[in-house]
C-alpha cells in the first residue's frame, strides 16, 4: 500500500509555534482512501446516534436493562480496549527498566497508541454515563468514594493519561522545535515510566476487580476472586499482540517515514515479542487452570456455557500460544501475525464473557447489543485512528527525530 | 461489626491515599539526594577505566617540563610552547584563555594561560623565559585543536627564548619523556583513588584497581574540588619542590 | 383462605393493638450516644395483599399509583416508577404474599460501589440515593446482589429509583409511609435489634406457622429489611444462595492491596532500573 503520496512530516525549524501549528492543520494526502470511504459515513451516523442518546436517554439507543446495566460500551470499549493499550506499560518496562534497547524504536508509537486508547475509551465512558456532567464529582471531592473500585480505576485512568502524555511529550517538543522544553521533558521520562507501570498494574487488575461484587451474577466459570490477576496477566499479551498487529499495519501504510534501520529491525522486534507472548500465555493458561481447580468448576463443563468456556480456553488461549511458540522457533513472520490476531480475538472473547456474556447469563431476556451500540463503538475507534494518522503524519513518531534532538541523546 | 450500628470497613481509605501521595512527593527528593553524594565517587570509579599510556602520543624532539608543558626550538630561533597530550586526555575538551600578549616578557614559571572545562579551571605556567612573539590565533576560533593536535597545530605561544639551555636543562626528552609520562599516569591513578576516598561518604568503598585502566577524559565529569587538588599535585610549584631544581615560586 | 368469625376478630384486635403500640419497636433500646440502625420487618403471615403500602409509597414520592394487582404466576417487580411491589405465590402452605424493595444492607454493595457516594448508608440505617452527586454510571446496579436500583433509561437526566425507607420522614421522627399505611400489621418499623428480637418471639410463639429463619438476619452480612415467612424463602421469590458475609468484603482484598503496590512497586522498579542502567544494552541482536 505504498501509493500514499504524503509528504513526510517536517519538524518546526525556527518558525514561531502558532504559525507552525496553523500550517500543520492543513490536511495531507488523498481523501478517497479505502479507509476514509468506510470510516467517514460510519462516523457521521455514529455522531447522529450520540446526539439521540443524549436527547432521548440511553434506552433509546441501547439494549441495556435493569438486570444488565453494563453492555457493549463498558464491556468492549472500556474493559477490552484498555487491555489492548497494555502494550505501553510492557514496552516501556522492557526499554526503560530492563534496558532492552532492541525495542527502543517502537516505544514512541506504542506510548502514543496507549495514550490515545485511554483518551478515547475514557471518552466512550462519558457516553455511557447517565449524567456525564457529574463526572467531575469524584474528581473534585463531591464526594471521594474511596471504597469503590471504580473510583480507583477512574483516578488511575486520569493519572495514567498524564503520565503517558509526559512520556510522549518529547516527540511533541521535537515537532514544535522547543529544545528547552524537550530537555526538561526527557528528564521526566523515567519518573513517568515508573509511575505509569505502577498505575497500569493496578488499573488493569482493577478493571477485573470491578466485577468482584457481582459474585452471584456472573457465571461461575468466569467469576472467581482471581479475576483481577487474570486480567492483569492477559493485558500483557493482549497489549503486545496489539503492538504486533498495529505495527504490521503502520509499517505498510507509513512506509516512507520509517528509516532503513527501523525497517530491518521490525522483524527482530516482532520475533522477540512473539517469545514474550508465548511465555505470558503459558503462565496465564496455568493460572486459569489453578482457578478452575480451586473453584471446582468441572461440574459446569458439560453445559452450553461449559462448551463455550472450553472453546475460549482451547481455541483462543492454547492454540495461539502454540502458534506463537512454533512461529517463534521457526521465525515465521506470517504465523506470528496470525497468532497475534487469534490472541486478540481471545482477549476480546474473555473480556466479553466476564462482562456481558457471562453476566446474568440466566436473565429472562439475554442482553444483545443493538446495531446502534456497535456503530457508536466503531465511530470511537475510527475517530481514534484518524487522530493517530494525523499525529503520525506530522510528529517524529515513526520517522527519525530531528538532528538536534538526536545529538542530545 | 455487630450488625446494629454503622460500620465502615473502608473508613481509612481516604487517609491511605493521602499517605501514598505524600510517599511519592517524598520519594523524588529522597532518591535524588541518595544518589548525589555517591555520584562523585561513582565517577572516579568509572575513571579508573581505560586511559593507558599507549593512547598517549609522546613525539620525539620535544622538551617536556614536569608541569606537563612542552617546548620546541624551531630552526628560526623561536620556540613554540604548548600543553602535553597526557594533560589534555585527562581533562577532556577545554577552551583556552591566553593571559600574555605578544611583546610581553615572561619568565620560566610565570602564569601564561588558563584552560577551562565547564567552569573548572587549571593554571598553566610557562616552561621557558623570553619574549612573547605570537599567540596561536587558531585556538580562539577552534579550541578543540588543543585536544586534537596538541603538539603541532595546537601550540599556544611562540616565544623567543632568552635562556634556552638553562631553562630546559632538567626537562625530559625522547625515551625519558615516554617513561616519565607512564609514571605520571600511574601517579594520576593513585591521585584518583585518594580523591575518591576523600569525597566518598564511606571510605570503606575505595576500590583500588591494581593494574586497572582509566577511561578517557577522567577529570571532565569530576567536580571542581578534584580539579583544584589536581592543580596542586600535578601543575604547580609544589609538584616541583621534590628535587633541588626548585625554581622561583610564583603562584 | 377460610377464617371463622372468632379468628377474624382476634386478628383485627391484634392488628388494632399493634397499630397503636407495635409500629415502633425497640425505640428504647438505643445505646447512649450511638445511633442504632432503624429497620423494617415484614411478616408475610399478616399480609393480606391489599397494596395499601404500595399506594402510600407512590403517593409519598410523587410516583404513579400502581394499577395492577398481585397474581399467582406473574412476578411484579420494582421499576424506575415503583419502589415496592407485592407478589403472591402458590406455596406448600397455600397462597403467601411477599413485599419486594431495597434490603438496606448493613454493609451495602451499592454504597461501597458508588464512586461519588451518591449511594450512601446513613448511620440511622437506610441506604439513600443522593441525586446531586450521582453521575449515572450504574455501578451500584452491577454490584447489588438483590438487583434493587432501577435506572431511568429513557430520560436525558436519569435518576436511580429505590426505596429509601422514607429517610426524610425518619429523621423527623416519623415512620415510613408503608408501615403507617399497613392496616394488617404486616409492615412494622423499629430498630434492627428490636425487630429481630420481635421476630424471634413470633417464631418461638408459633413455630408451626413460621419458617425458622429470619431473612435478612445474616444474608449479605445482615440487612435492615427483615422478613418472616410461613414457608421457606425460595418459595416466595427470595434468592437463597447469597453469601452470609457482606458483598463489599469481596473487593476488600483488592482495595487493601492497592496501597502496598503503590509503595512497593516504584522502589522495586527504580532498583531494577539502576541495576540494568550501565550494562551494555541488548541492541539489534536477534535473540
Amino acid at each position: 500500500m505504498n501509493d500514499q503520496i504524503l509528504p513526510i512530516g517536517k519538524d518546526n525549524d525556527g518558525k514561531s509555534i502558532p504559525k507552525f501549528l496553523w500550517s500543520e492543520l492543513k490536511p495531507r494526502g488523498k481523501w478517497l482512501t479505502p479507509f476514509n470511504i468506510i470510516s467517514i459515513p460510519v462516523i457521521c451516523i455514529g455522531l447522529v446516534i450520540i446526539v439521540i442518546r443524549f436527547w432521548k436517554g440511553l434506552g433509546a439507543v441501547t439494549n441495556l436493562s435493569q438486570e444488565v446495566p453494563w453492555g457493549l460500551w463498558i464491556g468492549f470499549d472500556v474493559v477490552t480496549g484498555v487491555a489492548f493499550a497494555g502494550g505501553a506499560y510492557v514496552v516501556t518496562f522492557m526499554v526503560y527498566i530492563l534496558n532492552q534497547q532492541k525495542y527502543h524504536s517502537i516505544v514512541r508509537v506504542t506510548v502514543l497508541n496507549g495514550f490515545l486508547a485511554y483518551v478515547f475509551y475514557a471518552g466512550a465512558l462519558l457516553l455511557d454515563l447517565g449524567r456525564p456532567w457529574n463526572v467531575i464529582n469524584p474528581i473534585i471531592g463531591n464526594n471521594f468514594g474511596t471504597s469503590s473500585v471504580l473510583f480507583l480505576v477512574a483516578w488511575h485512568f486520569m493519572l495514567y493519561m498524564i503520565a503517558e502524555l509526559i512520556e510522549f511529550s518529547p516527540a511533541i517538543a521535537e515537532w514544535l522545535g522547543a529544545r528547552g522544553a524537550r530537555k526538561i521533558l526527557s528528564g521526566l521520562t523515567i519518573g513517568a515510566v515508573i509511575f505509569g507501570i505502577t498505575l497500569s498494574t493496578l488499573h488493569q487488575s482493577g478493571l477485573g476487580a470491578l466485577y468482584l461484587m457481582a459474585k452471584d451474577k456472573i457465571h461461575p466459570l468466569w467469576y472467581s476472586e482471581f479475576i483481577p490477576i487474570l486480567f492483569l496477566a492477559s493485558s500483557v499479551f493482549a497489549g503486545l499482540s496489539m503492538v504486533i498487529f498495529e505495527g504490521t499495519i503502520s509499517h505498510k501504510v507509513f512506509f516512507d517515514q520509517i528509516s532503513e534501520k527501523n525497517h530491518k529491525a521490525q522483524e527482530g522486534i516482532v520475533h522477540g515479542l512473539a517469545k514474550i507472548c508465548a511465555g505470558a500465555m503459558f503462565a496465564y493458561f496455568f493460572l486459569q487452570l489453578l482457578v478452575f481447580i480451586h473453584d471446582k468448576n468441572w461440574q459446569y463443563l458439560n453445559t452450553p456455557m461449559g462448551y463455550w468456556f472450553l472453546m475460549e480456553m482451547i481455541g483462543f488461549v492454547i492454540l495461539p500460544m502454540m502458534l506463537y511458540f512454533y512461529s517463534y522457533r521457526t521465525n515465521n513472520q506470517l504465523l506470528i501475525r496470525i497468532a497475534a490476531i487469534l490472541t486478540m480475538l481471545g482477549v476480546i472473547l474473555n473480556r466479553l464473557n466476564v462482562t456481558v456474556i457471562g453476566f446474568r447469563w440466566d436473565a429472562a431476556v439475554r442482553y444483545v447489543p443493538t446495531i446502534m451500540e456497535i456503530v457508536v463503538t466503531m465511530t470511537v475507534i475510527f475517530i481514534e485512528i484518524w487522530v493517530f494518522r494525523w499525529i503520525i503524519n506530522r510528529m517524529p513518531v515513526l520517522r527519525e527525530s530531528p538532528e538536534w534532538a538526536k545529538k542530545e541523546n | 461489626m455487630d450488625g446494629f450500628t454503622y460500620n465502615n470497613i473502608f473508613e481509612t481509605k481516604g487517609i491511605e491515599y493521602l499517605a501514598i501521595i505524600a510517599f511519592f512527593l517524598i520519594l523524588v527528593p529522597f532518591w535524588v539526594l541518595l544518589n548525589r553524594q555517591v555520584k562523585i565517587s561513582k565517577q572516579i570509579e568509572k575513571a579508573l577505566g581505560i586511559l593507558t599510556s599507549s593512547v598517549l602520543k609522546v613525539p620525539q624532539g620535544l622538551f617536556f617540563s614536569r608541569l606537563h608543558t612542552w617546548t620546541h626550538l624551531e630552526k628560526s630561533g623561536v620556540a613554540k610552547v604548548g600543553m602535553d597530550d597526557l594533560l589534555l586526555h585527562i581533562t577532556g575538551e577545554v577552551s583556552f584563555n591566553k593571559l600574555i600578549e605578544p611583546g610581553e616578557k615572561v619568565s620560566k614559571g610565570d602564569l601564561m594561560a588558563e584552560i577551562n572545562h565547564k567552569g573548572k579551571n587549571l593554571k598553566i605556567y610557562s616552561p621557558i623565559s623570553g619574549e612573547v612573539i605570537e599567540a596561536n590565533p587558531l585556538l580562539s576560533k577552534r579550541p578543540e585543536i588543543l585536544n586534537e593536535d596538541p603538539y603541532l597545530k595546537g601550540w599556544m605561544y611562540k616565544i623567543k627564548p632568552t635562556s634556552w639551555m638553562a631553562d630546559t636543562n632538567s626537562y625530559f626528552l625522547a625515551e625519558e619523556a615516554s617513561d616519565w609520562s607512564r609514571q605520571e599516569l600511574e601517579r594520576f591513578k593513585d591521585f584518583l583513588s585518594s580523591s575518591m576516598g576523600k569525597y566518598s561518604p564511606d571510605n570503606a568503598n575505595v576500590i583500588l584497581q591494581d593494574g586497572g585502566e582509566i577511561c578517557d577524559q577522567p577529570l571532565s565529569e569530576l567536580p571542581d574540588e578534584v580539579w583544584q587538588d589536581f592543580q596542586k599535585d600535578f601543575l604547580s610549584s609544589k609538584t616541583l619542590c621534590h628535587n633541588a631544581n626548585c625554581f622561583r615560586n610564583r603562584e | 383462605m377460610s377464617i371463622d368469625r372468632r379468628h377474624f376478630l382476634k386478628i383485627i384486635g391484634l392488628a388494632g393493638a399493634s397499630l397503636a403500640i407495635g409500629k415502633s419497636f425497640g425505640a428504647e433500646s438505643e445505646k447512649k450516644g450511638e445511633v442504632e440502625f432503624k429497620a423494617m420487618l415484614y411478616d408475610s403471615s399478616q399480609c393480606v395483599g391489599c397494596q395499601a403500602c404500595e399506594k402510600a409509597c407512590a403517593a409519598a414520592h410523587q410516583l404513579p399509583e400502581p394499577k395492577d394487582e398481585p397474581k399467582v404466576g406473574i412476578i411484579r417487580k420494582t421499576s424506575e416508577t415503583q419502589r415496592s411491589a407485592i407478589n403472591i405465590f402458590n406455596t406448600s402452605k397455600g397462597e403467601v404474599f411477599n413485599k419486594t424493595q431495597c434490603m438496606h444492607c448493613n454493609e451495602p454493595a451499592c454504597a461501597a460501589a458508588c464512586l461519588t457516594q451518591a449511594m450512601y448508608k446513613t448511620k440511622e440505617g437506610p441506604v439513600i440515593w443522593r441525586g446531586d452527586k450521582c453521575m449515572g454510571c450504574r455501578y451500584c446496579m452491577v454490584s447489588c446482589p438483590f438487583d434493587v436500583p432501577k435506572f431511568e433509561y429513557h430520560s436525558s437526566n436519569p435518576i436511580i429509583q429505590k426505596c429509601d425507607l422514607c429517610y426524610d420522614r425518619i429523621i423527623k421522627g416519623q415512620i415510613p409511609s408503608c408501615a403507617e399505611a399497613c392496616t394488617a400489621g404486616a409492615v412494622i418499623f423499629g430498630t434492627r435489634r428490636g425487630l429481630i428480637a420481635e421476630a424471634r418471639k413470633r417464631i418461638a410463639k408459633s413455630p408451626k406457622d413460621f419458617y425458622e429463619d429470619i431473612y435478612g438476619e445474616n444474608e449479605a452480612g445482615g440487612t435492615s429489611n427483615l422478613y418472616l415467612s410461613s414457608v421457606p424463602f425460595n418459595e416466595v421469590g427470595f434468592k437463597t444462595n447469597l453469601q452470609n458475609t457482606s458483598y463489599p468484603a469481596l473487593s476488600k482484598g483488592f482495595l487493601y492491596t492497592v496501597p502496598s503496590v503503590f509503595v512497593l512497586l516504584p522502589p522495586l522498579l527504580l532498583g531494577i532500573h539502576e541495576a540494568t542502567k550501565n550494562k551494555p544494552s541488548n541492541s539489534e541482536e536477534n535473540e
